[in-house]
């Protein structure tokens, strides 16, 4: 998978791509935004990551120029300044997803990952979803394991079904405040974590096998287990 | 601003009582001083007649008196004058009277008396003014028609009543036309003002060119609205600048540290340390992003990404996501949002709004406490409050509790940065609401933070 990263802060940027070669990507930098838009129309990566306050030419611009070309790159804007105004200007002017400065690169990876695997189509769509004995029927809103109900409240389902739909994939607690509880600040409590143990005590207890996993220092996974 | 309408409206009926009354006292007298004046024009004419006629009398006797009348009955109807000459046994010697008019009382010098004549076929009254002499027992009356007069005097009243009357009318449109105006340029300002109050930082005051009072204050007002934009604008790009300068060397250290963390074996004892530095830095980032915000809410610029928001459904979520954690605590928290109440407004900034009342509450209220979340359409406004039974907030700290950083004696130990009421204040005034504090229970236990907004959406 091919990143091109367009950041001026150099050593910021260093760290972020020995972060991201290190996840096995490969990762283009470039520290100016006209720099950056010849090098997004030549070398046609998989993914832009843009900061938005650049020399030359701002972030902005230069995703609004790359989407006036047509180009359907997925695009990770990086701001310094957070407000809901900003955001709201960043996701407008053609970014798919927004992360505040500073922000943890195992954030910044998880956002990565979703970003690729939602452009590639791997997203499930699906209205009945599996992971290993546990499955979802999203129109009847009935979730089971192994063959037994699980009774969840509309926003544990909810939260569910997004970990269900990205099943394998490492979800932050942000990525859940945001997409499950439409919240795009950051509340002062780690009230994520209380909601997902709840979520871990009706599917995993009693089961030999865990399927909800929490990732020191990123999020969440709900995963099959290995094949032994 | 009726206050100020009904004052200028005042203004000119005292101005026009003042113009009526003025007028009319003028024109009044000029009209009563004509009357005399003609009166004693018609009595002029008579004593001159008198005087004549007497010398008349004095030089030929009353045959020459008699035969001077008789010469004259000709000249008489056309000028108007009347005359009768009776001997002392009271028959009519000369004049043009047939008799002695009835109604005349016999004493007086000086009489007042109507004539009745037929003129084309008709009765008509001749009001007469006529002055009696004696000449050795001989009763001479001498007389003049005042219709002519009279007619005169009613058409001069009747054009003195129409000009005070006209120019009142006249004064009255004028006033109201002045006041109309003045009510509606009064009404523009304060319409403008009212609309930069409720955050349209780039409105002025109407200033129509004409020069007079009310521009030379609307402009003076607008220069002093630009510099204060001026001012909102620099303190916001110096709020942005330090936000982005900050955030740089932020961005940095929190790279290097991960990087750092990346390389260290997992027993590290290194590891703590920087795992700490990594949460202050969190921390100091979200002080630095609820700073931000509430400088951009304050400069009211960030009105422009409204759209529809559930107040209601909002606060049920938040309260469900909340709820878990008031649990922990030993909370019991309640929300009673049942109606859909609709504001339009910035979701994301509503949304903190409620968050930060939420986590105030739970994080001041001591276990076994309740927390009640209460959003409901009341008086045609959108009403949010958040009550609780905790420690509440003294009366007197209440509007600085406020104010950025400010926090209470007794809470400084605890973690928090003082802007979470801050921005509460910050986004209830973006949104045109009201913000209130106040006892929850009657005997001024507890803390009831009511948010009231315009609805819309």
């Amino acid at each position: 998978m091919q990143i091109l990263l367009v950041e001026d802060d150099v050593e910021a940027a260093g760290h972020v791509v020995a972060g991201l070669r290190e996840a096995g990507y490969s990762v283009q930098h470039c520290a100016d935004g006209r720099e950056g838009l010849a090098a997004a129309r030549e070398a046609r990566p998989d993914l832009l990551i843009v900061d938005r306050m650049l020399p030359h030419l701002d972030g902005l611009a230069m995703v609004q120029a790359l989407r006036e070309d047509g180009l359907a790159t997925p695009v990770l804007v990086l701001s310094a300044l957070g407000t809901v105004d900003d955001r709201v200007e960043g996701l407008r002017a053609g970014g798919d997803d927004y992360l505040v400065k500073p922000f943890a690169l195992a954030e910044l990876l998880a956002r990565v990952e979703a970003l690729l695997r939602r452009a590639s189509g791997d997203v499930r769509h699906v209205g009945l979803l599996r992971v290993a004995d546990l499955e979802m029927n999203v129109l009847a809103r009935r979730v089971t394991r192994a063959g037994r109900d699980i009774p969840l409240t509309a926003k544990e389902f909810q939260l569910l079904e997004f970990l269900m739909r990205r099943a394998g994939q490492v979800v932050t607690r942000t990525m859940l405040l945001e997409s499950v509880w439409n919240l795009h600040f950051d509340p002062q409590t780690n009230l994520i974590d209380v909601h997902i143990s709840r979520l871990r005590q009706a599917l995993d207890k009693g089961y030999d096998v865990q399927l909800l996993h929490t990732i020191r220092g990123s999020g969440y996974v709900l995963r099959e287990p290995p094949a032994a | 601003m009726t206050r100020l309408r009904s004052s200028t409206a005042r203004l000119a009926l005292l101005y026009l009582a003042g113009g009526v009354i003025g007028v009319g006292a003028l024109l009044w007298t000029v009209f009563l001083l004509t009357e005399r004046a003609m009166d004693r024009q018609a009595d002029l004419v008579i004593e001159t007649e008198v005087e004549s006629l007497r010398e008349d009398y004095r030089g030929g006797g009353l045959q020459r008196l008699v035969d001077v009348l008789d010469q004259r009955v000709d000249d008489w109807g056309r000028l108007g004058a009347v005359y009768i000459l009776l001997d002392p046994q009271g028959a009519p010697l000369a004049g043009n009277l047939s008799s002695w008019p009835r109604q005349l009382v016999p004493q007086g010098a000086w009489q007042a008396f109507q004539l009745t004549a037929v003129e084309r076929g008709r009765e008509v009254m001749h009001p007469v003014r006529a002055a009696v002499v004696e000449l050795d027992g001989n009763r001479l009356l001498v007389g003049t028609d005042l219709s002519d007069r009279r007619r005169f005097m009613a058409r001069l009243r009747t054009t003195t009543l129409w000009g005070i009357f006209s120019t009142g009318a006249l004064m009255a449109l004028i006033g109201w036309w002045f006041s109309w105006r003045i009510a509606g340029r009064v009404r523009g300002v304060a319409q403008a003002c009212a609309s930069i109050i409720s955050g349209d930082l780039a409105r002025r005051l109407p200033v129509d060119g004409g020069h007079d009072e009310f521009d030379q204050l609307a402009v003076a007002v607008n220069h002093m609205l630009d510099r204060i934009e001026q001012q909102t604008q620099s303190v916001r790009i110096t709020f942005d600048s330090a936000a982005h300068d900050l955030r740089a060397p932020m961005y940095r250290i929190r790279s290097r540290l991960e990087a750092a963390l990346l390389a260290l074996p997992a027993d590290d004892p290194a590891l703590a340390t920087m795992q700490a530095t990594i949460i202050d830095l969190e921390r100091v980032q979200r002080t630095l992003a609820m700073l931000l915000q509430i400088a951009q809410a304050e400069s009211g610029s960030g009105g422009a990404h409204s759209e529809p928001v559930d107040l209601a459904q909002m606060a049920r979520e938040l309260a469900e996501l909340y709820a878990p954690e008031a649990r922990q605590r030993g909370l019991l928290m309640q929300v009673n949002a049942q109606q859909a109440t609709m504001v339009s407004g910035q979701q994301q900034l509503l949304a903190q709004l409620c968050t930060n009342l939420l986590e105030n509450a739970i994080k001041y209220v001591p276990p076994g406490g309740h927390v009640e979340l209460h959003v409901r359409n009341e008086g045609g406004r959108v009403v949010l409050s958040v009550s609780d039974d905790g420690p509440g907030i003294p009366a007197a700290q209440r509007q600085e509790i406020l104010l950025p950083f400010r926090r209470l004696e007794r809470d400084s130990a605890s973690p928090g940065s003082g802007l979470g009421l801050s921005l509460v204040a910050a986004v209830v005034r973006l949104h045109h609401g009201t913000l209130s504090l106040e006892d929850a229970a009657d005997d001024g236990s507890g803390l009831r933070v009511t948010c009231s907004f315009p609805p819309g959406g």
